[in-house]
């Protein structure tokens, strides 16, 4: 278990700071295009540009002050809200402008506590793009589900968080926690370890210092333990854990290592 | 009951018959088989018949009883079981669409008065301590046809666990003068339709993405809960409702007789109640279109619509309606016409959902694009698939000051208060104020203040007025109320098409 002292966290603080930005992702100059395939990674006030390719389509903007460069966000799995402050984390591509930034993909983005300006500007002459579909997403209650097929070994799920948040993000969670709950049923598990994990490390992003408590990462633990209750897994297989200073997985094939340190590990052993 | 005080009711007919098709003209009566017929009265030994046909200002009314005629004496749905003397039947009229009326309850009130069971202190008034037989005292329900709802806080979970709320609750100014006890909050609501309910009470999908959470299992049933009956979803299933309506609007005490529960949740179950025919567009299974209770009870329920199967989709064959011959006119056609577009309007228009908690803040972003078909997206019905507990400004402020809100100055204003390590509400910040905190009583979160349970949005020309709150007096006000709150600046014309596709639900 995850253990860190205030003086420890204080420590870590000032030696950050007087590193000037150590953690800081970026290295681009003001002005410079983003290199290709380079992570991104700063807070922002996103931009709403209302373009219409349909239902759910609207193009997210995210200006990084630091290098003056404005990116699309457009493809990240949750969107932002205008007049919030919005942690991003993506990876440059050269795919189309359509939408009035440097677009990133894959991209990942949280909404931070506080305000800033409330920005919806008009498509101006970008297209704009229609809504992604998601990769996966869930069948009908009514529809019958298949169990999956053995060999049952010891199998490893994530499920990704936004920065300081609990809340099972829609069309991501609920498609993994089936999958485990089929899972759990199908190799009749013995036991199913769900660990909590929490970007506790501070880092800081466009000045912003960042770390997620460790009772976030209690928190993460306990919604899962609750959601694979309520979907049936018999709760005497169920044990949580909750962790800071994770390390990384392989979302988005590793190319967000940050965003994958957000999440909860669920073990299932059959 | 004196035959000649209802209000604007002009021509009934009841045909108690089942299988036939709907009859084509609404035959016109007298006022006093209109007085007879209209209101049922708990006790009254009739019978319910497999058919019921009312007359309101859009048309015609029908509620199927698919179990065929029921008799009515000492059927635990319409017999008084508690302690005064209301059933289930009081607040759930066959002429309202098995809801309840601002205009029936006008017109109860001018022959009966306060001795009828409507207007039961407890809840039928807007506080108990009122002087009864002061139509003042019954203002809300006479003017906005709503029931009075006390709320226990802090609130208990429906397992009966008490829950720890997120924040406190200060009464900034009560007309009603009812919310002087702080362990109680009285909110006040309209009755919602006891009929259509294998809609209300289906499972989509097993995952909610407002709550973030699987759905969450009845404690009466034992099974998972739609969440899709009740404003503030206090009870997770009918027989969950059944009981509290029971307990609170029937004061029965104790625990009432399974016998009787599955006798009234059974009841609801065979009844479906939809508009069968418009006074303009004529039969509403006419020339393509699907609409009536008799497609309704026979669809799929839980439907989530799409782009490529709309909801509202049985009224698009009146798209494809030829024109009168030239020189002369038509008036079905036209609205006929009408109506169709307003089904594809409700699917097609977009704009931009803004600051609506449960939509905007989970992960759709805020603003996101889209419909009405958003939220009013099960198929047949219009309630959420999803389910569908979310903000829209009816009950907090700001939006709920607009000027079609002619609730707001009548109702109880509260200013809840969200403590500082809990999550604020994710658009109006740490203070709100309300008129009804809405899910928020159930769940005590922030996240939660204001928000309602959509309703069904059949049926609706029997039981005006709209919104939980009664606030929109006709169908139009709800179109504008929509307009101004989400400024899809709508034209005259679509508005009346909107219109017209709510009339013949």
């Amino acid at each position: 278990m995850f253990r860190v002292s205030t003086k420890q966290r204080a420590a870590r603080w000032l030696a950050c700071t007087m590193l000037a930005g150590c953690a800081e992702a970026s290295a681009q100059q003001a002005g410079a295009p983003p290199p290709p395939d380079s992570t991104q990674s700063f807070v922002t006030c996103p931009v709403y540009r209302d373009t219409d390719m349909g239902r759910k389509s609207g193009c997210w903007l995210a200006d990084d002050s630091a290098t003056a460069t404005r990116y699309d966000v457009t493809w990240a799995p949750i969107k932002p809200q205008v007049g919030k402050p919005l942690l991003v984390e993506g990876v440059v591509t050269s795919e189309a402008d359509t939408c009035g930034g440097v677009v990133l993909k894959p991209v990942r983005v949280s909404v931070l506590p506080g305000s800033c300006a409330r920005s919806i500007v008009p498509p101006e002459s970008f297209p704009g793009r229609p809504s992604p579909p998601p990769g996966e997403v869930l069948k009908p209650a009514s529809e019958p589900r298949t169990l999956p097929p053995p060999p049952y070994e010891k199998r490893e799920f994530q499920i990704y968080f936004e920065f300081g948040r609990d809340f099972l993000i829609y069309q991501h969670a609920e498609v993994v926690l089936e999958k485990i709950q089929l899972y759990v049923q199908a190799s009749q598990a013995r036991s199913v370890l769900v660990q909590g994990f929490s970007a506790s490390d501070l880092v800081i992003r466009s000045g912003r210092f960042l770390t997620e408590p460790i009772a976030v990462a209690k928190a993460r633990a306990s919604v899962v333990a609750l959601a694979l209750h309520r979907l049936g897994v018999p709760d005497g297989v169920v044990t949580t854990e909750w962790h800071g200073s994770p390390s990384t997985t392989d979302l988005e094939g590793g190319k967000l290592p940050e965003s994958s340190k957000r999440r909860v590990t669920i073990t299932v052993t059959p | 009951m004196s035959a000649r005080t209802w209000i604007g009711v002009l021509a009934i007919v009841v045909v108690a018959c089942t299988g036939d098709p709907p009859p084509p003209v609404v035959q016109a009566v007298t006022l006093a088989a209109v007085d007879d017929a209209r209101y049922w009265a708990p006790d009254e030994g009739r019978t319910f018949p497999a058919r019921l046909d009312y007359a309101n200002d859009a048309g015609v009314l029908t509620t199927l009883n698919l179990a065929g005629p029921t008799e009515t004496k000492g059927h635990a749905f319409f017999t008084p079981l508690g302690n005064n003397s209301r059933a289930c039947i009081t607040c759930h009229q066959p002429a309202d669409g098995m809801g309840l009326s601002a205009a029936t309850a006008n017109a109860v009130w001018q022959v009966r008065g306060a001795s009828d069971p409507l207007f039961e202190a407890i809840d039928g008034s807007n506080c108990p301590d009122l002087p009864q037989a002061d139509a003042a005292s019954h203002s809300l329900l006479l003017r906005h046809g709503l029931i009075r709802i006390e709320r226990p806080w802090p609130p208990i979970a429906a397992d009966g666990s008490r829950v720890e709320p997120e924040f406190t609750i200060d009464v900034v100014r009560d007309p009603t003068r009812c919310n002087r006890d702080p362990s109680f909050v009285s909110v006040y609501r309209r009755p919602r339709p006891a009929a259509n309910l294998k809609y209300a009470t289906a499972i989509g999908f097993a995952f909610d993405p407002k709550n973030g959470m699987p759905l969450q299992t009845d404690p009466v049933t034992g099974k998972p809960g739609s969440g899709n009956l009740l404003a503030d979803v206090r009870a997770l299933s009918l027989e969950g409702q059944a009981i509290d309506a029971l307990i609170t609007h029937l004061q029965l005490h104790g625990q009432p007789d399974p016998q009787q529960l599955r006798e009234i949740v059974d009841f609801e179950n065979q009844l479906y109640t939809a508009q069968s025919s418009h006074e303009g567009a004529g039969n509403l299974n006419e020339a393509g279109a699907q609409g009536g209770p008799e497609f309704l009870s026979q669809a799929a329920a839980g439907v989530l619509q799409s782009s490529a199967n709309p909801i509202w989709s049985e009224f698009f064959p009146w798209k494809m309606l030829q024109p009168p011959a030239a020189g002369t006119t038509d008036p079905g056609f036209e609205l006929r016409q009408s109506v169709a577009r307003g089904a594809a309007l409700f699917s097609t228009k977009q704009f931009l959902v803004s600051d609506s908690a449960g939509l905007t803040d989970t992960g759709f972003g805020n603003p996101v694009r889209n419909s009405c078909a958003f939220c009013h997206n099960m198929h047949r019905v219009g309630l959420d698939v999803a389910p569908g507990q979310v903000d829209l400004g009816t009950t907090n402020q700001p939006f709920a000051s607009l000027p079609v809100s002619r609730t707001t100055a009548e109702l109880p204003l509260f200013r809840l208060t969200c403590a500082r390590d809990a999550a604020p509400h994710p658009h109006l910040g740490r203070i709100v104020y309300t008129s009804d905190p809405g899910y928020a009583l159930t769940t005590g979160r922030c996240i939660d203040i204001g928000k309602i349970t959509a309703q069904s949005l059949r049926g609706l020309a029997g039981r005006a007025p709209y919104f939980a709150n009664g606030a929109a007096r006709t169908l139009r006000e709800v179109i504008d109320f929509y307009d101004r709150r989400y400024s899809i600046e709508l034209t005259d014309q679509e508005k009346t098409d909107l219109t017209h596709l709510l009339e013949v639900l």
